[in-house]
């Protein structure tokens, strides 16, 4: 949301400082309820999409479009290499890609207050992407992602909790939604 | 001059026959006392008049009057008697109550001041003729004096020399309105405080809100008053009419900065009404209009009419309306004011009056009503009078007050009020009159916000409004010297204490004033001052005000020289340049840069799924967007991955901006030329013209940049006609300069479009009798119906100038009095 003369006038006209934010539901941080099998798939999932988005930024972003084979480190251990094509429309803000990456041995983590959102992550094996990255909201994205034998191994959670699957992978994402399946167990996540 | 006259309260001023002693000796009916060190045979000069000599057309009068005041001036400048005829009630009463309240530079005989005795002649005209009536007929040549004991004559029967008498304008203060000229200005409905918006220095927000700036200051550091007594909330709904009756309201001072001391606690200007002084006689007020119908009456009692009870108030039936229109819709408004005073002796007067408004703004459901908005307050203020002889009087004033404000989900703000003030005016010298004063008051807050519910931001916001007792204490004291003649300086000073919240604060404002006359028809007026305010919230609302005076007090340096002059045709013109600067200013309204709405093309939202949060272009102070990335990728380039932007929802960046520019102070600063020009709209034909060029600016974590609400141009000009046949027209138009306008690839402009408007009024009055009236009356505010560009609104597609309206108010109803 933009910022605007109207918005802090109306700020005041309408006593934002009671009125405002009221459907919104930000409060003391409860205890985290226990993560079973499912969250912990749903923040594995979390974990190999951000994990390919890095290795996508690293790659290939800010590249001519076109076809590209880019290998990069990743960050934490091992590494990603990432080709096929990718054409963006800049006025759109969208980027169709088609893509493959070579995920070896990948050490990705992220910490966050949210105990869904905390993971540390090993991840081995081949997973392809077809569809759009938005870069605008009026583009939305739109993608499909598979690896037949994916290799994760780490820990999810917070406090963390060991996580381990050896198995093929199914992956959509449909705006920041992920939905998909990891060793045939349904799975679903937000980024 | 012209006897068929739509004409109010014009007053002249002849001033003759300055009568002391030599004079004396040929007015053995009016013996003037001689001047103890007078020497005779030496020429006496005149008194001249220091005050305002303006005396607004008394309520409830009619046509025209003419009334001689026989004044006994002492040597020290003070009126020391005043005593009328010539006319009758209320004018004989109107008249003497304004002389004996001037001042006037003493007579002398060469260089010794001395006592004399002056006639003043006081024309009224009335607003509307009664009659039509020969075209202009010659000023009657006055007559003789009238000789003692017999009955007072209807015309001055002495040969006066007309001399237009030379007001004396606060050098703090720019325009003055009686509520005789708002009522003829259209756009204004009738209320004086509404008519704010056509004095200079005056920048509005959006045509048709009552909220503006003043000479840079934004519209939380103006405070209004009335009698002394600050107004919380001074509108309707925000937007609707004042609080207070207009046929309460006198006149409307403008003071925007280099105030006199007895002011204070604003940074920004002060705007004071005051009420009209009570008659001697029943008389009363009413209006009946499409959205609400207000009525006001006062009547003198007890022996010699040493009392008098007034009562007034205005209730809206919206309400009922909107029912019809949007049935889950409530919007309701009333307010009401009271005042009794009695004359305990000649010298000593009680009085009580009392004020209060009441707002609501409220949703119905199919299980209950929401409340959206609601506001309320109320104020009681008792006060004892006392003149002290000729030399001075005081004032000692009690108030008590409630404020409340509530939101939705049972959320207030409530504020106890309760202050004592003390006034205090004495002439220790002919030459030097002192004024001084106190004041105190304790405002017990009991706020209840529920926090937790509230989003991060504006639970922070939030958290400057908590359940405290603040008190403040003022002590000011000034002089008015007359140096010599024609040049007059007030040096004065006002200390003020703030506790809030376990801080304290302390303010130290001087103020300076001087007043030259250049010619007997030209002044120069300079004024300079400095003050202090605590913290304020963007406009004002009952209890908002932010507690612990977190990031301390604002504070402004104000200056202006100016010159007033009396030009032909009974036109008054006044030039000013200002400057005013601000420090640790609180100015959500005016902090933020000019900003897209949207995201000008090629550039992205940054809280939202694809945005990029590291490659933002600015923030406060920036000069562009704090929410719009720039591109990460030019074209041919592939684009990044942005899913997962995150952040949505739970707190927007437009709150979380809108939050952290309610926490900024800036630095502000704003310079300016005023010009106003006025032919009293009482006037057969009168106007105005008021402009104010003028730029604001300010600066924040080292960058500079033009106010959001800065505009360069602001011109109002208003004709006011009697048509003849007791019908009145008037027109007004209003233009200013659009708004800073944010960077834009599209466009290379650097400000919105300017905004015009033409209002206009049209009235037609019916005499009903000696005293009776009544008007039908229709205005409309925005006949042009011009819509008003306030951003700039960016898609794919390109960017536009978001407008809104027409804000468009036609009103049309009837007005009446006794």
């Amino acid at each position: 949301m933009r910022v605007s003369r109207s918005i802090v006038l109306s700020l005041s006209l309408s006593f934002l400082a009671l009125g405002a934010g009221c459907g919104s539901s930000v409060s003391d941080p409860p205890a985290p309820p226990p993560c079973d099998e499912a969250c912990k798939d749903g923040v594995a999932l979390k974990a190999l999409r951000e994990t390919m988005k890095l290795a996508f930024n690293l790659t290939l972003q800010g590249k001519p479009v076109g076809e590209h084979d880019e290998t990069t480190p990743c960050p934490l251990g091992g590494s990603a290499r990432v080709f096929g094509s990718a054409t963006s429309n800049a006025l759109q803000g969208a980027t169709e890609v088609k893509l493959t990456y070579v995920l070896t041995d990948c050490r990705y983590l992220f910490k966050d207050d949210d105990a869904e959102d905390n993971y540390a992550m090993m991840i081995s094996g081949t997973m392809t992407q077809e569809g759009i990255l938005a870069v605008q909201p009026s583009a939305t994205s739109a993608l499909v992602m598979k690896g037949e034998s994916m290799k994760l191994i780490g820990t999810v959670y917070d406090p963390p909790l060991e996580y381990a699957a050896d198995c093929p992978i199914e992956l959509g994402q449909n705006g920041n939604k992920l939905t998909g399946k990891i060793c045939g167990r349904d799975a679903f996540s937000d980024l | 001059m012209h006897r068929r006259a739509a004409f109010l309260a014009r007053t002249f001023a002849f001033a003759l026959a300055c009568v002391v002693p030599s004079v004396a000796a040929a007015q053995p009916a009016e013996p003037a006392r001689p001047g103890p060190a007078a020497p005779a045979g030496v020429p006496v000069a005149p008194p001249t008049l220091l005050s305002d000599p303006d005396v607004p057309y008394p309520d409830g009068a009619t046509g025209d009057a003419t009334v001689i005041v026989v004044l006994v001036v002492g040597e020290d400048g003070a009126v020391r008697s005043a005593t009328p005829e010539g006319a009758d009630e209320p004018f004989l009463g109107a008249a003497a109550a304004a002389a004996r309240a001037w001042r006037f530079e003493p007579a002398r005989r060469g260089e010794t001041p001395v006592a004399a005795r002056i006639k003043i002649a006081i024309t009224f005209r009335a607003p509307v003729v009664k009659e039509p009536e020969p075209e202009a007929e010659p000023e009657p040549e006055p007559e003789p004096a009238a000789t003692p004991g017999k009955p007072a004559p209807r015309r001055p029967r002495e040969r006066p020399q007309e001399v237009r008498v030379r007001g004396a304008r606060e050098p703090g203060r720019t325009v003055s309105l009686s509520r005789t000229e708002v009522r003829q200005i259209p756009g204004a409905f009738g209320d004086p405080f509404r008519a704010v918006e056509i004095m200079p220095g005056v920048t509005p927000i959006v045509s048709g809100l009552p909220f503006f700036f003043v000479r840079g200051a934004p519209p939380g550091n103006v405070g209004y008053y009335l009698d002394g007594v600050r107004i919380p909330l001074l509108f309707h709904v925000g937007a609707g009419p004042s609080v207070v009756h207009p046929g309460l309201v006198q006149r409307v001072d403008l003071y925007p900065g280099g105030y006199p001391a007895r002011f204070g606690r604003f940074s920004g200007g002060i705007v004071s009404g005051e009420t009209a002084p009570p008659l001697d006689r029943p008389h009363g007020e009413y209006n009946l209009r499409l959205f609400d119908a207000g009525a006001m009456i006062e009547t003198p009692f007890g022996p010699k009419n040493r009392g008098s009870v007034l009562l007034g108030g205005r209730y809206s039936y919206t309400a009922f309306l909107l029912t019809q229109i949007a049935s889950d819709t409530l919007l309701d408004y009333w307010d009401y004011q009271g005042r009794a005073s009695y004359d305990l002796t000649p010298d000593d007067r009680i009085s009580v009056f009392a004020f209060g408004s009441y707002d609501y703004l409220g949703q119905r459901t199919a299980t209950q009503t929401i409340t959206l908005f609601g506001t309320e307050f109320h104020r009681v203020d008792l006060r004892y009078d006392r003149k002290l002889g000729d030399k001075g009087a005081m004032r000692v004033a009690v108030t008590t007050g409630f404020d409340r404000s509530r939101a939705q989900e049972d959320r207030y703000v409530r504020d106890r009020v309760l202050g004592a003030r003390t006034e205090w005016t004495y002439y220790a010298d002919p030459r030097v009159l002192l004024r001084a004063g106190t004041d105190l008051q304790v405002d017990s807050y009991d706020v209840q916000v529920v926090s937790g519910t509230l989003a991060p931001s504006v639970a922070r916001v939030a958290s400057y409004f908590p359940s405290r007792t603040d008190l403040a204490f003022g002590a000011r004291a000034d002089a008015v010297v007359a140096v010599a003649k024609g040049f007059e300086v007030t040096p004065g000073a006002r200390v003020d204490m703030f506790a809030s919240d376990g801080a304290t604060a302390l303010g130290v404002d001087p103020r300076l004033a001087m007043r030259t006359e250049v010619t007997q028809d030209v002044r120069v007026l300079s004024a300079l001052g400095i003050a202090h305010q605590p913290p304020s919230f963007v406009v004002p609302v009952p209890g908002f005000q932010p507690g612990g005076l977190r990031g301390g007090l604002q504070k402004a340096y104000q200056t202006a020289l100016g010159v007033e002059a009396d030009l032909f045709e009974a036109i008054t013109g006044t030039a000013t340049v200002f400057h005013n600067a601000f420090y640790d200013m609180s100015d959500p309204l005016g902090t933020s840069p000019p900003q897209l709405s949207g995201c000008a093309p090629g550039t992205f939202p940054t809280d939202t799924l694809a945005g990029d949060r590291t490659r933002t272009s600015g923030g406060f102070g920036g000069g562009g967007s704090a929410t719009c990335g720039v591109p990460r990728f030019p074209p041919g380039t592939i684009g990044p991955d942005r899913s997962g932007g995150g952040q949505q929802g739970a707190d927007s960046r437009g709150t979380q901006t809108a939050a952290n520019a309610f926490e900024v102070r800036t630095r502000g600063e704003a310079i300016g030329l005023e010009l106003f020009l006025k032919k009293k709209l009482t006037s057969r034909i009168g106007g105005f013209l008021s402009y104010t060029l003028s730029r604001s600016t300010r600066t924040y974590e080292g960058r500079s940049y033009v106010a959001t609400f800065d505009r360069t141009h602001v011109l109002n000009t208003a004709l006011a006609f009697d048509l003849g046949k007791n019908w009145r027209a008037g027109t007004r138009f209003t233009f200013y300069t659009g708004l800073p306008k944010a960077p834009d690839p599209t466009d290379d402009a650097t400000r919105l479009q300017p905004f015009y408007r033409v209002d206009l009024r049209l009235e037609k009055r019916w005499q009903l009798s000696r005293t009776a009236w009544i008007s039908g009356v229709a205005e409309w505010l925005n006949a042009t119906l011009s819509k008003e560009a306030v951003a700039t609104t960016c898609t794919l597609g390109g960017c536009q100038a978001q407008l809104i309206g027409p804000v468009t108010i036609p009103s049309v109803g009837v007005e009446g009095g006794f």
